[in-house]
């Protein structure tokens, strides 16, 4: 029962999203407006409840599941982007590389340098 | 016996009518690829998503199941995503009192490091000459699946480009952090982990809770805020760059 009871919140937070997504005209999807409501009602309220914290644990293990009937489009696209996986592979791996790099280069120029372990409070 | 010859033949979609055979065979795919993942120990360069994927794939054109029959039956699968994308703001809320420690430093990185992330893929995307469809689906490729999938809904492209953008991104983003980090001579794990969560996603955040637990965490932290960041910002820049692809 905890775990319907969980999922009875995320649907509500997910309807709530979508509510406000299509009154207010926002180009967020209604998921990601949910899960902003969801956490900022958790910042809120100060507590995540037992059923709620549960169900999400469960959903987010189910992700990989979730996400495969668009992963494996990927081996359907046919010849749809002929011509284009230069700028695809070029973007995707050199793309990734520069910005490791500026996020690195960026953390290190503003975080005083500490050593691996960091002391507990 | 020409009969049931006739009835084999419309066999397959007579099952695909309903969502039951591409859900099965959605789950067999992803329980042989989580298991064959663990028996290749589990390597950073393949995703057991991908392992799954192949499967499922070999499996469609063996059974000759055109796609998007199976991705008809398989929408009741995708529906899910919307509550557990509602559902990533619990690791969020409990991820974020590692703000405190770092919260001026990760309110500058995190905007900075995304926006770059998408605008150096869209830059040299368009320096090579993408079409708008494949800039709109590379875009989101540093925010973590579920989010980007809502951004794709809004922003338009291809969602199988994405997810396969995603993967890649996951797992360059892995190995750089690796390489790039040592060159730097940065070893603490919060940065570790930041920069992982903040350029690779959920594959990033494996990595990094392979690393150490504060790895792990800031990672999460920094998938999270870039998800929610991006999602927020990427549709109105995109309109902006009258970018939109329908």
């Amino acid at each position: 029962m905890p775990l319907l009871r969980g999922f009875l919140t995320l649907l509500l937070f997910l309807i709530l999203g979508e509510l406000l997504r299509y009154l207010c005209n926002w180009p967020v999807s209604g998921g990601v407006a949910g899960m902003m409501l969801l956490t900022l009602w958790l910042m809120i309220t100060g507590d995540v409840r037992d059923d709620v914290a549960q169900t999400s644990q469960h959903l987010i293990s189910l992700l990989i599941l979730l996400i495969m009937p668009g992963v494996v489009g990927v081996f359907f696209l046919g010849n749809q982007f002929d011509g284009q996986w230069l700028a695809i592979a070029a973007a995707l791996v050199g793309g990734t590389l520069l910005s490791v790099l500026t996020t690195l280069l960026l953390l290190k120029a503003l975080v005083p340098q500490k050593p691996a372990e960091v002391p507990h409070d | 016996m020409t009969e049931f010859s006739a009835r084999l033949q419309s066999l397959f979609p007579h099952l695909l009518a309903t969502p039951a055979l591409s859900v099965l065979l959605t789950l067999i795919a992803y329980f042989a690829g989580v298991t064959i993942f663990r028996k290749l120990r589990q390597p950073v360069w393949c995703p057991p998503v991908l392992v799954a994927a192949l499967l499922l794939a070999g499996t469609l054109s063996l059974l000759s199941i055109s796609f998007d029959d199976y991705r008809r039956g398989a929408g009741w699968l995708s529906f899910l995503l919307g509550p557990a994308t509602v559902a990533l703001g619990v690791p969020l809320y409990q991820q974020f009192h590692h703000i405190r420690a770092l919260w001026r430093q990760i309110l500058v990185t995190v905007p900075l490091a995304a926006t770059m992330a998408a605008a150096y893929a869209l830059v040299i995307a368009w320096a090579l000459g993408g079409s708008n469809s494949v800039m709109a689906s590379l875009a989101p490729k540093s925010v973590t699946a579920p989010i980007a999938i809502g951004i794709n809904q809004q922003i338009g492209g291809s969602v199988s480009l994405l997810m396969g953008s995603l993967l890649v991104t996951g797992v360059v983003a892995s190995l750089c952090v690796d390489l790039l980090s040592r060159r730097l001579g940065i070893d603490d794990d919060r940065l570790i982990g930041l920069t992982l969560g903040i350029n690779g996603h959920a594959i990033g955040t494996v990595r990094a809770f392979e690393i150490s637990p504060t790895a792990g965490a800031f990672s999460s932290l920094g998938m999270g805020l870039t998800g929610v960041f991006t999602a927020v910002l990427l549709p109105f820049a995109m309109q902006l760059l009258a970018l939109t692809a329908t």
